[in-house]
């Protein structure tokens, strides 16, 4: 798998990115001239945000050594948990069968089914695979805590120390249990995580743009935070010590990001993680724009939560560099509104003529140029060349999710575990990408109104030229959302050829 | 398989044999009949004495002499017509062309890549404007395409004889071109940078040695200058660069020479460099190959770094300068449209082509194109007007070199500042207390005076306000971008008539 080779990049290079965000930051802030002041004071804010994620991804890839015990006797009894909530029969037991496969003497595996208390019409087809694959189903009457609770109930009702996690689609491969196991002969490790690989990645624009994205967090990020033992944990393909996890009050019911709030509460008590880079189970990306938007709701939500509620940077008893990979991970959110300031700034141009800085583009472009390129170029170095312009569109393009999810922390407002569906969810969902077709609109009417203003002059230009770029961002993820109606509009008309061959061939 | 193999070479060898032709053409046909220029001028007054002389004249100059002794050679050859010393230049484009496509492919693998690079190369307006000018730059050009041609066969082969090419293209590079050290410089960096990617062993030493031999055989030209004392003058006076010229320079290695329009819309479009940056990242596509490092370091550190030296030691960042650079730059824009998918790659490729060759056009077509020196209509203005009882006043007095070449008129040419260009020394420095005395000395006993204004050297202005608040001005007629002709009546008394 290219995403997780090893790939040791140049301290020199790594260093160069942090000099360089230095630098841009410094003559934005200190020796640029000042143009509106909102528009500067936001513009600062922006570029704080840029050399934080700078600073915390050179924190995470910047090559550390670390030694890590590993028994491949050590076969402990283990409990596999496969947790359901609703999902198609077909994959939850094509997903028992290849847990049973696993090659380990010692587990027993479970069916955690939330169908039931989840209202879901098929809740009973898990009871029905547990009992044709002879296995056991743990059906919940009582709601509550979602995922988390589910595991909960189980954890309570199972008595084996340790206990592996499966989303109902995500097939293990028969070697997890040996590849993981062994690490807890280490008296102090908690859990240990295992990549999360799409097998569908390939299906449609929406999985692989959501698969593209996920290869960073997995490859050189997961890799990196493991060096620190700041592995985080990511709801499925992972193992966990009952004792670690009873000690955290078992699985966190209060965020819906479980997994991740869970993980930090662990690490409080400091208990160690692992990260295996080795693809040990495959799932299913979600194929739809309006799952993939779900998701990215949850996690972001969970996040921001984890950031606003259980800020990292006070937790007692986490170590440096956890608390700055929590923060680096959590603000990642915060992208959305950053992303936001960064697209609206042309417009503020375009139609009122404000500039938060009143220099020269061509100075500006003389040290923003070789920032960028070389973020860029580290980017694809430590990603191994996985990272696409994709990802990147999918990750500007989420930013109203991070905003709307930003904005449902701020207000408090209640939120569903909304578990990402399996199954395409067919349809247009044009309307969720409405932003950003606004946002393409109004830089039309700004370019149109800019140009009758004061014609094709030099600052004009560069503000044409940037929001172009974010157009042409935006475009793929656009794309994505009218997937399902194009896809529709093909079955249609493939339907109606065939009625019309059919007529022909009935009136011949 | 050997039939495919066949057509493919034939398809290749017709394509570059078709950019020959088009550059060929172009350098023979419009770019070769334009007018004289006035660092041609000097190149042609340079030449066209003995060798040591043009060696004196070399030496007073910023530059160094390969260049010019095969032009005196070369015009001893084939005439002493400024149409035929272009030829040479015509060459060396050619040359460049023709090596692009071998070091791109070579470098890169890849027979595409070696041919956009050439193709670029060849409807480069920047290029071809040098491809027909009387200058070492398309000169300087082709020594550093067929330098970095051995350096990458160092890269990727073992041998020392590798290092004996390298060493005998860096001396002839920096006998064509100071800033040829730029490239040696770049390709230190290079070994340092991609040390573990060379084949061979002690890259590292053997390019200190072959570059300290490179230094060695330059020492007896610094001698030479240095014994006869030039701490010349006679170079137009540089303005220390901006950021923009930095753009300007890249701008116009690509798009050539443009009305200051034009440039600004041009460059203010920066920020799609970023776009282009994006488009980059795919995933299909792995390793970035230790040559497409060293061509983006070609393309960047000459450029940068003659930045940085100009703005903090002494100005001397001037893009023909750089034309070291451009190669690189074109071999990397080839090679990185391979790492778009594959409909972005076509889309940009011909946008790209399209906006280069429209701009190509505009570049002949426009007469606003900065760097036309139309000294040929000039002189034959002045040919047609100035008569015996007039004078013609060259301002900056080093332009008499083109005025010079054409005129065939019968009015006094001189300068202001006065300058005796037979005696040695520099080219007078402009002094405001003595132009009312120069201007007098000048201008003082004919009927009309002549002011021929091009390259300013920050006093052009100046002279012209002294003319028109003591004298009559009576025409004014502009032949290409800041060259100007101001006729002014300076006496009123009838011409005094000699009868037979």
């Amino acid at each position: 798998m290219e995403f997780l080779k090893s790939v040791q990049t140049s301290r020199f290079l790594l260093l160069l990115n942090i000099l360089l965000s230095i630098l841009y930051f410094v003559c934005v802030v200190a020796l640029f001239p000042i143009g509106n002041w909102p528009l500067f004071v936001l513009l600062v804010v922006s570029e704080v945000f840029h050399v934080w994620q700078v600073f915390g991804f050179i924190h995470t890839v910047w090559y550390r050594k670390r030694v890590k015990e590993f028994d491949a006797r050590f076969t402990p009894d283990v409990a596999v948990f496969i947790t359901v909530c609703g999902e198609p029969g077909d994959i939850i037991e094509s997903t028992v069968i290849a847990a049973k496969a696993m090659k380990y003497p010692n587990f027993s595996i479970y069916i955690l089914n939330d169908g039931k208390v989840a209202n879901r019409d098929n809740w009973h087809e898990a009871e029905e695979i547990a009992a044709r694959q002879g296995v056991t189903c743990i059906t919940r009457e009582t709601p509550g805590g979602a995922k988390a609770g589910n595991i909960n109930n189980a954890t309570k009702l199972t008595q084996e120390p340790y206990i592996v996690v499966f989303d109902a689609d995500h097939e293990p491969k028969p070697e997890f249990l040996q590849q993981t196991m062994g690490y807890f002969i280490d008296e102090k490790v908690a859990f240990v995580q295992s990549p999360q690989f799409y097998k569908n990645a390939d299906v449609n624009q929406v999985a692989g743009g959501s698969w593209e994205q996920q290869a960073l967090f997995f490859g050189p990020l997961l890799k990196g935070k493991d060096s620190i033992n700041a592995t985080f944990m990511c709801g499925t393909n992972m193992v966990l010590r009952r004792v670690a996890l009873d000690e955290a009050g078992g699985m966190s019911e209060k965020s819906i990001a479980e997994d991740f709030l869970t993980s930090l509460l662990i690490h409080e008590k400091k208990w160690k993680s692992v990260y295996v880079d080795k693809v040990l189970a495959e799932g299913l990306a979600p194929e739809d724009f309006l799952s993939y938007y779900k998701q990215q709701f949850r996690w972001a939500r969970g996040s921001l939560e984890l950031l606003f509620s259980y800020n990292p940077f006070f937790r007692r008893g986490l170590t440096w560099a956890q608390r700055i990979q929590y923060l680096s991970s959590s603000s990642y959110y915060l992208s959305g509104i950053i992303v936001l300031i960064n697209a609206l700034l042309p417009l503020t141009y375009f139609f009122f003529q404000l500039k938060p800085l009143t220099i020269n583009t061509m100075t500006l472009a003389l040290i923003f140029l070789p920032y960028i390129i070389v973020i860029l170029y580290t980017l694809q170095i430590t990603s191994n060349f996985t990272y696409t312009f994709r990802a990147l569109s999918f990750s500007l393009g989420s930013s109203t999710i991070y905003m709307k999810a930003l904005w449902a922390t701020i207000t408090r407002r209640q939120n569903a575990f909304a578990v990402t569906s399996k199954k395409k969810v067919s349809g247009n969902h044009g309307k969720l990408v409405l932003p950003h077709l606004v946002y393409i609109g109004l830089v039309v009417a700004g370019v149109a109104w800019g140009v009758f203003r004061e014609g094709w002059s030099a600052s004009m230009l560069s503000n044409i030229a940037w929001a172009i770029i974010y157009i042409a961002a935006f475009l793929p993820f656009i794309s994505a959302a009218f997937e399902g109606s194009r896809e529709e509009s093909k079955r249609k008309k493939v339907g109606k050829n065939k009625d019309n061959v059919t007529q022909v061939e009935a009136t011949a | 398989m050997i039939k495919n193999k066949l057509f493919r070479s034939f398809v290749t060898y017709g394509l570059l044999a078709l950019m020959v032709g088009f550059a060929v053409f172009f350098g023979l046909t419009v770019f070769g009949h334009t007018s004289l220029r006035l660092d041609e001028a000097q190149s042609l007054f340079q030449t066209q004495r003995d060798i040591p002389g043009m060696l004196n004249l070399v030496a007073q100059d910023v530059h160094v002499p390969l260049y010019h002794t095969l032009l005196h050679f070369w015009q001893l050859l084939f005439g002493h017509d400024i149409y035929v010393a272009r030829i040479m230049s015509l060459l060396f484009f050619v040359g460049t062309i023709i090596m692009t496509y071998v070091l791109a492919t070579y470098a890169l693998g890849r027979r595409s890549i070696g041919l956009f690079a050439a193709f670029l190369v060849t409807i480069s307006p920047f290029m071809n404007w040098y491809g027909s000018e009387a200058r070492m730059y398309t000169m300087l050009a082709f020594m550093s395409v067929l330098h970095v041609y051995f350096f990458v066969r160092i890269l990727k082969q073992q041998g020392s004889g590798r290092w004996a090419l390298w060493t005998i293209t860096a001396i002839l590079g920096v006998y064509t071109h100071y800033f040829f050290i730029f490239v040696l410089l770049t390709e230190l960096l290079a070994v340092i940078l991609l040390r573990k990617h060379f084949r061979g062993e002690h890259a590292l030493r053997n390019i200190i040695i072959s570059g300290a031999l490179t230094a060695a055989s330059l020492l007896p030209w610094i001698f030479y200058v240095y014994r006869l004392g030039f701490a010349s003058n006679t170079q137009p006076a540089l303005a220390e660069p901006s950021a923009g010229d930095l753009f300007d320079t890249y701008a116009q290695f690509i798009f050539g020479f443009q009305v200051p329009g034009v440039n600004t819309l041009i460059v203010s479009l920066w920020p799609i460099v970023v776009l282009l940056a994006f488009f980059a990242l795919q995933r299909t596509k792995k390793v970035i190959p230790p040559e497409a490092t060293l061509f983006v370091l070609l393309a960047v550190v000459p450029v940068v770094g003659a930045f940085i030296i100009s703005v903090t030691i002494k100005p001397f960042f001037l893009s023909r300068y750089l034309i070291v650079a451009l190669p690189p730059l074109f071999i990397f824009i080839a090679w990185l449209l391979t790492r778009y998918r594959r409909w972005i790659a076509r889309t940009v490729g011909i946008v790209l082509v399209v906006a280069v060759a429209f701009l190509f056009v505009i570049q002949i077509a426009s007469p606003n194109t900065p760097v036309k020196e139309d000294y040929q209509q000039a002189v034959q203005y002045l040919d047609e007007n100035a008569g015996p009882s007039d004078v013609v006043v060259l301002s900056a007095p080093f332009t008499i070199y083109p005025v010079e070449y054409y005129y065939k008129g019968t009015a006094k040419l001189t300068t202001q500042p006065i300058w005796d260009r037979f005696n040695q020394g520099s080219v007078p420095a402009y002094d405001p207390a003595k132009v009312e005395a120069e201007t007098k000395a000048n201008v003082g006993s004919y009927q009309h005076a002549f002011l021929l204004l091009s390259y300013d050297q920050g006093y052009n202005e100046k002279l012209k306000d002294y003319y028109d608040g003591h004298y009559e001005r009576v025409a004014m007629h502009t032949f290409s971008p800041k060259l100007v002709v101001y006729e002014y009546k300076i006496r009123y008394d009838p011409p005094v008539t000699v009868d037979e």
